[in-house]
């Protein structure tokens, strides 16, 4: 059993609090992902999972075992950094094993058992008797991939160990990842600032800023159903929009809205923006069942051929990706609707159900 | 004011940075030149400012050739990719020395310093030195400084590099509005071609020093005259294979297309966007071929879905919005329409017609 508990835990350095009450279960198998923008605390956070760091308050437990006093030694995680921290010297198999020659529950064989499995997994096997130094650094990271599962650590930490690896080794490097992950069940847990390798390498991520844990949750949630306006615009290319609504006896106004939606239960306060994601806007040149009109002010060539466009109702821009060309000119007239079970309230940064 | 590039040709010992290079720059347009690292964008810049001489060639500015102009005497606003701030000043005194050296009045320079912090998102660090800054914040400021000159062409290299996502959106939008406010040419330089696509109102394609196709960035990606244009312009990046032809159809990689008149046994470049690239997710069925997931990266709203097809490796993007993306190793049914392929000659590399 590795599951991680963090209980309470806040960091303090002087003033500045980097990690803020974080209160949360990292469940056994999982990958987790720790996501957010520089200064969020994710790295704060990992290192006081992996002993480099003691919490101010709270504590830390692994499988039920409270690893708070421990330094990262006696805790058996495995971990890579963004540095492959490895023997240059030594070839490729003789990493990977190293680790596992202090562990006296690992027999010999079944030492060998496991070097082998990892080069297959990993696609290692024509580089077993390289040397580390003849090796780019995206193999290198493989390695150091590969050496800290091959310990069978029940739990491993990941620090954006992506971050000096070139794009295309970095592509093999997130395949190799998956591979791994697939077919071992420790418990992981990967720091990155990059949300497209969040959303393709975890089961959860924790969404995180200023220290807290702002949303936890699987990829296609956190990205479909975000509880706070951040989550909303951090994650997507681009992020969400938010346009800005009122509450009166009608119900909830806004520029994008025909007809004003419901008014929900129990009226909230503060200052209310609709959500919608820039895929989910129909832009169509003639008018439409609920459609409001707009001009179109600016197009460009996204992902995928898509065009992203904006459109300006008034004085409030939305963000609108089309499948093709836009139906009109620049500064020619367009019509905008939205689905509207698919629009997100949101109270002063809040997610209002 | 026109730019045009004439025949631009500069070597290093036996390194061609550029080969004749020839661009006309639309005035008061955005232009993006994008092209892999390498390709003489920024070589073109330091030669466009003066800080290098051209080996041949002219740069017209207006019709008047100003490749004997010192640097100070170009009207041509710089921000080069590699910057020095001067560390003993502020950032409000490091951004006004281009104007200070020009002797504007100190009222108009604050005006302008005090603008151009405002679109950049710098206005609470005009007071810190450069040892106060992190990276990117040294770099909005290198970029503040370079606009501020009083000129009507601005020369950006790659300004946006290396800045986290978000930041880059955002400033992206922003000197989209500066240009239009200024009213200028802006030349920018980029080997993300996502983000020439976004910024560009024309756009450039550079490749070993030469632009190999120039126009309406939509232009450019639908398109594309040459296969290089394809290889370098779009993202995710298009699949291209070489081949041949061979009893009469193109044959390169997972691809097959009637061959359009050519000779047997030509050689033939084939190349399909992964935006046309359908997928089956529930596996093969009639009309498609089988392939083998080997990773899906999320984008949120659509997914890069890594095939194996037949031993070959191509690359399908689908949209995300009501569906999940296919598992990791799951096999998925795979359909592309020829008419969706591009051919191109194997030799030249140019843009052959899909039909005799």
């Amino acid at each position: 059993m590795a599951e991680i508990v963090i209980e309470h835990v806040t960091k303090r350095f002087g003033s500045f609090t980097a990690v803020d009450d974080v209160h949360m279960t990292f469940a056994d198998g999982e990958v987790a992902c720790l996501l957010g923008p520089s200064g969020c605390g994710k790295t704060t956070l990992m290192r006081m999972l992996a002993g480099l760091e003691r919490p101010s308050e709270g504590r830390v437990l692994f499988g039920g075992r409270d690893v708070t006093p421990l330094p990262p030694r006696k805790r058996n995680v495995g971990m890579v950094f963004q540095y492959p921290v490895m023997y240059p010297t030594l070839s490729v198999a003789e990493n990977l094993e190293l680790p596992m020659r202090h562990d006296r529950s690992v027999s010999t064989a079944e030492r060998k058992r496991r070097v082998d499995e990892v080069l297959d997994v990993l696609d290692l096997r024509p580089l077993a008797g390289a040397f580390i130094e003849q090796l780019d650094a995206g193999s290198r990271q493989k390695v150091a991939v590969g050496r800290a599962v091959a310990r069978q650590s029940e739990i491993v930490l990941f620090d954006e160990p992506t971050t000096n690896v070139e794009v295309n080794a970095k592509l093999q490097l997130i395949r190799a990842f998956k591979r791994v992950t697939k077919r071992l069940k420790q418990t992981i847990v990967y720091v990155t600032h990059d949300q497209t390798e969040a959303m393709t390498l975890a089961d959860r991520i924790a969404l995180m800023k200023d220290g807290r844990i702002m949303q936890y949750d699987r990829p296609q949630v956190l990205y479909g159903q975000p509880t706070t306006e951040f989550g909303g615009w951090f994650l997507g290319n681009p992020g969400m929009n938010f346009i800005p609504a009122e509450l009166d006896g009608r119900g909830i106004h806004a520029p994008i809205l025909a007809e004003p939606l419901p008014a929900p239960a129990s009226p909230p306060r503060g200052k209310l923006t609709l959500g919608i994601r820039p895929e989910l806007v129909r832009m169509t040149g003639e008018p439409t069942q609920g459609s409001v009109g707009a001009i179109l002010v600016d197009q460009a060539i996204g992902i995928a051929g898509r065009y992203l466009t904006k459109a300006k109702i008034g004085e409030t821009v939305v963000k609108v990706n089309t499948d093709g060309r836009p139906p009109a000119a620049l500064g020619g007239a367009v019509h905008l609707s939205v689905p509207r079970d698919r629009l997100m309230l949101f109270a002063d940064g809040d997610r209002v159900s | 004011m026109s730019l045009q590039f004439q025949g631009i040709t500069k070597s290093y010992g036996k390194t061609v940075a550029l080969d004749a290079l020839t661009l006309d720059v639309a005035p008061q347009s955005f232009t993006v030149l994008c092209g892999p690292p390498q390709s003489g964008k920024s070589t073109l810049f330091r030669i466009l400012v003066g800080l290098e001489m051209p080996d041949a060639g002219q740069i017209l500015l207006s019709g008047r050739d100003i490749v004997g102009d010192a640097p100070a005497e170009r009207p041509i606003g710089y921000v080069p990719q590699n910057f020095a701030l001067y560390p003993h000043q502020t950032v409000a005194q490091n951004m006004a020395y281009p104007l200070t050296l020009a002797r504007f009045p100190k009222d108009e320079i604050a005006a302008r310093v005090d603008r151009t912090a405002g679109i950049l998102s710098i206005t609470h660090l005009l007071a810190k030195t450069p040892d106060q800054l992190s990276g990117g914040e040294k770099q909005r400021v290198a970029v503040a400084r370079g606009l501020l000159k009083d000129a009507q062409i601005f020369v950006l290299d790659d300004p946006l590099v290396g800045l986290d996502y978000k930041l880059r959106e955002r400033l992206m939008d922003e000197l989209k509005s500066l240009r239009e406010e200024l009213n200028a040419t802006f030349l920018y330089a980029t080997s993300d071609s996502l983000e020439a696509l976004t910024m560009a109102q024309r756009l450039a394609v550079l490749d070993e020093g030469r632009v190999i196709q120039d126009g309406e960035a939509t232009a450019v990606y639908h398109q594309p005259s040459r296969a290089r244009s394809l290889d370098l312009i779009g993202f995710p990046n298009a699949n291209l294979y070489s081949g041949s032809v061979t009893d009469g159809t193109v044959t390169a990689g997972p691809l097959r297309h009637p061959a359009p008149g050519l000779d047997e046994g030509s050689a033939v470049i084939a190349g399909v966007r992964p935006e046309h690239v359908r997928l089956n997710p529930e596996g093969p069925a009639i009309g498609t071929q089988p392939a083998r997931v080997t990773l899906v990266e999320n984008l949120g709203g659509e997914a890069v879905v890594y095939l194996d097809l037949d031993g070959h490796s191509l690359t399908s993007a689908i949209p995300l919005f009501d569906r999940a993306p296919p598992e990791f190793d799951s096999t998925v049914g795979v359909r592309i329409d020829p008419a969706d392929i591009l051919l191109f000659d194997g030799t030249s590399g140019q843009r052959l017609a899909s039909s005799p």
